[in-house]
């Protein structure tokens, strides 16, 4: 006797099949649009055969929105002569570019006064005062500035007067909250002392090459209080973080073990990554070591450059992400709570060897294709150095990672758009949804070459929510804060706002999930940086919400 | 000079009888010896005989490479394969002169000519695999490392070094138990040597055995020489004791770590 399905076999069956067929990935894919949407930018270096060591970095960009009309705009970092370290001409200027909503960008850099000084690296982007616009600042060759957005259109130069100028070679910087005073306080990640006529002379005199990090002495990070009246208090050192020395690049925030403090992660170049724990009362206790993050599986020190600080398994614990150069592998750490530190997961993700012949600047851990898993974008080319190594140009493709189910990633970049396959010098890569549809885009810097506005065209893609958070007691942007969506399907998501995010960048401060299939979220909790959870219920999909933090009387 | 440059280095050359020949006889012994002076000195003279005789021209080579002089090297190497382009070991010389100055295209190119024009080789095996390591291919990397292992095998000559590449390789590739054997074969080998008895701490870390690798650890860091640094050693410690359930031994190894890059070191 044949065997028979019972009906409500055959009507399970049809649904797990209709389910199955449901949840067939969409192709993640990009169109590059920056020449047409008016983006137009080049990145440079000043490289003139001279090796300078400054010429391998920078090439930071942010995406903020300066004059509050809910679409994102763009300021890119740019470099200066070298060795006088000026922005001798128009060429070296920063820009600011405005959206003008409708995917087109006006160039507004000299009505905002932001042509900046200096060899310029590096942007991060918050609204530090709290009076509702996002401010910026700009990290380069031993001089940093703040820019406080004047809300007209504007930017002024309050450096001297917040006291947080630096004078070393910042690389990446970032904002956080880390003693929850609703005040974000500013972070900034140093790489190495650098003198134009002390540069060390590498390789042979018929064929000179960049030196490696090892060449020069490392930096301490920095850690500025913001004391709320616009002005900042160092206090690297006793908070504990001027205590290590290294060669810092990307910086990335979470809290990472749910305890309502932000910790910080660095990636340093040649020498061990920072973990700085967050212990409270103003200190931090650096346990890379401990948490299994500081190195290479083999105890090696990669060429750490981007991280990003976030759930990639949606169990609600960060995990980080952090690139490398050719050979390190990208490496990629889950968090698996319970204070057991971090687990090391490149190898069965696929993403150790999937990534060991890249080497990447900036990155992020966003959800392209709103299937609920967030999904990895690489900034990639190798340092022009390499082409010996290599026997051809260093210029690389970007690559693009889908994140199947939280338990491996798959190198979609193949399938991912033609302008999407070409090679370029890429550096910066910042992230948003710049047309408000719901996909996530990303704006990529080029060296000596054009920046380049990769517009998210994925087609079949799931459902999506975003958040705007507005603090009251905590900080106005609500940065720190976690958020954790459940599904009508049983289904939990998990971020965090943060606008730190890869390399030298800041993306915007929305928090993103995709939905997969559910066109509602049955229930939101916001556990707000200052305390207290925010619960929200029953709300309807694709779509920006904006949520205030509730104050009890 | 790495010991296995010098291992590299140091194989013997066979070559035809000619006018300078005895010359460079003598400038290889000195060589093996490692009397630099005298061996070049003989070399001049071997060469001012024979100009053109390819064992003397890859002496040089070798010499120019002790003296990090890889561009001396290599111009060497290119006037004895104008030579003669069958000769396997400049070939493999030239094919390391690129390796060791990250030049993978060149290297491959040597390194594959050296295999073909003597598949028996295993010094020429070992490095074209870790040469297609270097430029991701893996899978034709492995077949290489296995390939040399059967060779010296085969020849009873089998050597730590020629293992290591391969357990490495196994571990990024995620198959530990495929890289024990070959772990435990390294030890058996070179038990006083520090890289196979870190390579087996990394293996046994990796099969879920926290407490052995613990135990190969703390043993390999009492042992000198190879590339494996303290750091390396400490770091693995650092995890295999906190897996092991032992926090405080743990904190040790990261102690001395932080120590140690206070320290400069």
């Amino acid at each position: 006797m044949p065997y028979r399905l019972p009906a409500f076999g055959i009507a399970a069956f049809c649904l797990a099949y209709l389910a199955h067929s449901a949840v067939k990935p969409a192709q993640i894919r990009f169109a590059e649009v920056a020449g047409g949407a008016g983006l137009k930018f080049t990145l440079r270096n000043a490289a003139a055969g001279q090796f300078h060591q400054i010429e391998l970095t920078g090439g930071g960009v942010a995406v903020f929105d300066y004059n509050n009309d809910g679409c994102m705009d763009v300021f890119f970092a740019n470099g200066a002569a070298i060795p006088a370290l000026k922005k001798t001409g128009a060429e070296f200027y920063n820009r600011l570019f405005r959206n003008n909503c409708d995917l087109t960008f006006t160039d507004v850099t000299e009505e905002a006064g932001l042509r900046g000084e200096g060899y310029s690296m590096a942007v991060a982007s918050a609204d530090f005062d709290n009076d509702g616009f996002a401010d910026l600042y700009v990290t380069g060759v031993r001089g940093n500035m703040l820019y406080r957005n004047l809300g007209n259109g504007r930017f002024a130069d309050v450096t001297a007067r917040a006291g947080v100028g630096g004078g070393m070679w910042s690389v990446s910087a970032g904002w956080l909250d880390y003693d929850n005073d609703g005040l974000l306080d500013l972070f900034v990640s140093n790489y190495v002392v650098w003198e134009a006529d002390k540069e060390p002379r590498c390789g042979s005199p018929e064929q000179q090459f960049y030196c490696h990090p090892r060449e020069y002495k490392g930096l301490p990070d920095q850690l500025f209080h913001n004391n709320g009246d616009g002005t900042f208090t160092d206090v690297s050192q006793s908070s504990g973080i001027a205590r290590h020395t290294g060669k810092g690049m990307g910086v990335a925030f979470a809290d990472m073990d749910g305890d309502g403090l932000t910790d910080i992660f660095v990636a340093n170049d040649s020498v061990r990554s920072f973990l700085f724990h967050n212990l409270g009362g103003g200190k931090f206790e650096e346990i890379g070591l401990e948490s299994g993050v500081a190195l290479r599986d083999d105890g090696y020190a990669i060429a750490g450059m981007g991280a990003d600080f976030r759930d990639f398994d949606n169990d609600g614990k960060p995990d980080l992400v952090i690139s490398g150069i050719i050979n390190d592998s990208f490496q990629l750490f889950r968090n698996p709570g319970g204070g057991r530190g971090f687990e090391d997961y490149g190898q069965r993700t696929g993403l150790l060897l999937a990534t060991r012949q890249f080497t990447g600047w900036s990155l992020g851990m966003y959800d392209f294709d709103n299937d609920g898993w967030k999904d990895l974008f690489f900034g990639l080319s190798h340092l022009a150095e390499l082409e010996r190594y290599l026997g051809r140009d260093s210029a690389l493709p970007n690559r693009v990672f889908r994140n199947v189910d939280g338990k491996r990633f798959e190198d979609a970049s193949a399938g991912a758009g033609e302008a999407f396959q070409k090679a370029a010098m890429h550096r910066g890569v910042a992230f948003a949804d710049f047309d408000n549809d719901g996909r996530v885009d990303a704006v990529v810097t080029v060296l000596n070459g054009a920046a380049k506005l990769f517009r998210n065209v994925t087609e079949g893609q799931g459902h999506w929510l975003a958040l705007r958070l507005r603090g009251r007691k905590s900080n106005r942007q609500g940065l720190g804060a976690a958020v954790h969506i459940h599904l009508a399907n049983g289904r939990d998501l998990y971020n965090q706002a943060t606008t730190s995010v890869g390399y030298a960048g800041s993306s915007e401060p929305l928090v993103r999930f995709g939905l997969g299939d559910s066109a509602r979220v049955e229930k939101l909790e916001i556990r707000w940086p200052r305390g207290g959870t925010q619960v929200l219920r029953d709300m309807g999909a694709d779509r920006i919400l904006d949520v205030t933090e509730e104050v009890s009387k | 000079m790495t010991a296995a440059l010098w291992f590299a280095l140091t194989v013997l050359l066979a070559a035809p009888e000619s006018p300078g020949y005895v010359a460079y006889q003598r400038a290889n012994a000195l060589f093996v010896k490692q009397d630099f002076t005298a061996a070049q000195k003989a070399l001049d003279e071997a060469l001012g005989l024979e100009p053109k005789l390819v064992p003397a021209l890859t002496l040089n080579a070798k010499l120019a490479m002790a003296n990090n002089r890889f561009d001396v090297a290599r111009r060497n190497l290119e006037t004895a394969l104008a030579v003669d382009p069958q000769a396997q070991y400049a070939q493999f010389l030239y094919g390391l002169t690129a390796y060791l100055a990250n030049d993978m295209p060149a290297a491959l190119s040597r390194f594959r000519a050296a295999h073909r024009l003597k598949k028996d080789e295993p010094k020429a095996t070992l490095y074209l695999g870790l040469a297609l390591e270097s430029t991701g291919n893996t899978s034709e990397a492995l077949e290489m490392y296995r390939e040399a292992i059967r060779l010296e095998e085969a020849a009873g000559t089998l050597q730590a070094d020629t293992l290591l590449p391969g357990i490495r390789l196994q571990l990024v590739l995620g198959r530990a138990d495929a890289a024990e054997q070959w772990a435990r074969q390294t030890l058996q080998l070179a038990p006083e040597d520090r890289d196979p008895r870190f390579e087996y701490a990394r293996v046994l870390l990796a099969l879920g055995k926290p407490g052995e690798a613990a135990a190969a650890a703390e043993k390999a860091l009492t042992l000198r020489g190879g590339i494996a640094t303290d750091v390396q050693i400490h770091y693995l410690l650092i995890r295999a004791w906190r897996e092991s359930g032992q926090p405080d031994r743990a904190a040790l190894h990261a102690a001395t770590v932080r120590a140690m890059e206070a320290g400069g070191k």
